[in-house]
């Protein structure tokens, strides 16, 4: 024990099992692993304890111990054990212990081709993803685009100082003017209007949508003008794909009214 | 008293007694038994003072090594001292209500010491005796408490209220002192 005194008093504990700190001890093995003559002088240790243990021999077992033993050994086959152990520092592993890591090592594998299944599986799932995310994305910001422009649109058209112009031929009277924009699709529709006379508050200027199958006017919204003559309307049809073959514009009374009332003030300009 | 032992002087030897347990002798067990019980009993019923739970330990141990007597090596040490560090090893456990080892234990002791029969063994254990009552009482105190009562260097610094320094210094030196009586 000349070699290393800094592990005496350890290896003196560890020979009795009276090393309880886990640091020192597995520093006390790790060095045990790699130092022969440190476990020399555990084996002298264990040896002086055995010293100790013998202060106390004295009182002999009673008889039928001995004989229940060699009952048992009769009884029992004896099991072939040619197997050579190994070195051990300690006390023996349990046997099981021997195949606990092949047992892991087993176990990990099956694990780790699971997982790897698992991953492919995530892996494809999370690419539809990303993909329906991106298109959604995409679908998205069309969107929003499209909403900013409808938004800058209606700014636009209802902005305090917006200024109508209308350009005409030269030496001519402003005249009035409406112009409408159908979706038959999607059953929308969009009105502006110019230059309009101011009507009576009891009155309101309405708009009749002309079906293309000859059928009675519809009713498609009704409007006022401002004090510069200016209206829009923005009005949803009751349904989509009605076909229209033109439009017309007639002045009714301020609830609007189900059927024209003559004379048609606006008629498309084709028509007139 | 059994002293087969002592009858049969060929046998005396532990290696010669190992081989014939390894070859399924069933009276070289009884032989070893009669030889080493008292080391085994002794140890143990100073540990557990209960004499039935000593003589399961015996049963045990003497079973176990019947089972697989390679767990002892006997070039790398005697029967006698292995026997007693291994009762006492199982003894602790069942003090501590430990579950029961499935195989014996294999400590590697190295120890030149005769106790082969019963006159051998006797002077050593007068030699012992004489050895431990040289000691200090704190350190002899020190050294019981942890080999015949199982405790840690800590548990018996907090019980004997002594730094943790002092108790291991005592439990080498004890050793030391053992030794030194055989040398």
């Amino acid at each position: 024990m000349n070699g290393h005194p800094q592990y005496a008093e350890a290896l003196a504990l560890y020979a009795m099992g009276a090393l309880d700190n886990p640091q020192e001890r597995a520093e006390l093995e790790a060095h045990l692993g790699t130092c022969g003559e440190c476990r020399r002088e555990l084996e002298a240790l264990r040896a002086d304890t055995a010293l100790l243990a013998l202060s106390v021999v004295g009182p002999k077992p009673p008889d039928r111990v001995r004989q229940q033993l060699m009952k048992a050994i009769a009884a029992e086959p004896r099991m072939d054990r040619r197997a050579q152990k190994p070195y051990v520092v300690g006390r023996m592993r349990p046997r099981w212990f021997t195949f606990a890591p092949i047992a892991v090592m087993l176990l990990l594998a099956v694990f780790s081709m699971l997982l790897w299944r698992e991953v492919r599986t995530y892996r494809f799932l999370l690419r539809q993803t990303q993909a329906q995310l991106e298109q959604l994305q995409a679908d998205r910001e069309r969107e929003q685009k499209a909403l900013a422009e409808a938004k800058a649109i209606n700014d636009l058209l209802h902005a305090p100082d917006a200024w109508h112009v209308d350009l005409v031929a030269q030496k001519t009277r402003p005249q009035p003017q409406i112009k409408t924009i159908y979706s038959k699709q999607k059953g929308t529709l969009l009105l502006t209007a110019t230059n309009l006379a101011q009507l009576p508050e009891n009155k309101i200027y309405e708009l009749w949508l002309l079906p293309a199958d000859g059928s009675a006017p519809m009713p498609a919204g009704w409007f006022k003008a401002d004090d510069k003559g200016n209206g829009m309307m923005f009005h949803w049809m009751t349904s989509a794909g009605i076909s229209a073959k033109g439009f017309a514009v007639t002045i009714e009374p301020a609830n609007g009214s189900e059927t024209p009332t003559p004379p048609i003030m606006f008629a498309p300009a084709s028509a007139g | 008293m059994r002293v087969s032992g002592m009858q049969a002087p060929d046998h005396r030897d532990d290696a010669a007694l190992i081989a014939r347990l390894r070859a399924g002798d069933q009276n070289a067990m009884a032989d070893l038994y009669d030889r080493y019980s008292g080391v085994v009993y002794g140890v143990a019923l100073r540990v557990l003072a209960n004499t039935t739970a000593a003589e399961d330990v015996v049963q045990e141990i003497f079973l176990q090594l019947w089972r697989n007597p390679q767990a002892f090596d006997a070039n790398r040490g005697r029967l006698a001292p292995w026997l007693a560090v291994i009762a006492r090893n199982r003894a602790i456990d069942h003090l501590r209500r430990r579950p029961a080892e499935e195989d014996i234990d294999e400590l590697p002791i190295s120890t030149g010491i005769d106790l082969e029969g019963e006159a051998a063994q006797k002077l050593a254990v007068d030699k012992v005796r004489g050895a431990l009552a040289q000691l200090p009482q704190e350190q002899r105190t020190t050294l019981e408490m942890a080999f015949f009562e199982g405790m840690t260097h800590t548990e018996i610094a907090g019980k004997t209220g002594e730094p943790l320094g002092t108790v291991k210094t005592r439990i080498r030196t004890g050793l030391l002192a053992l030794r030194k009586v055989f040398a």
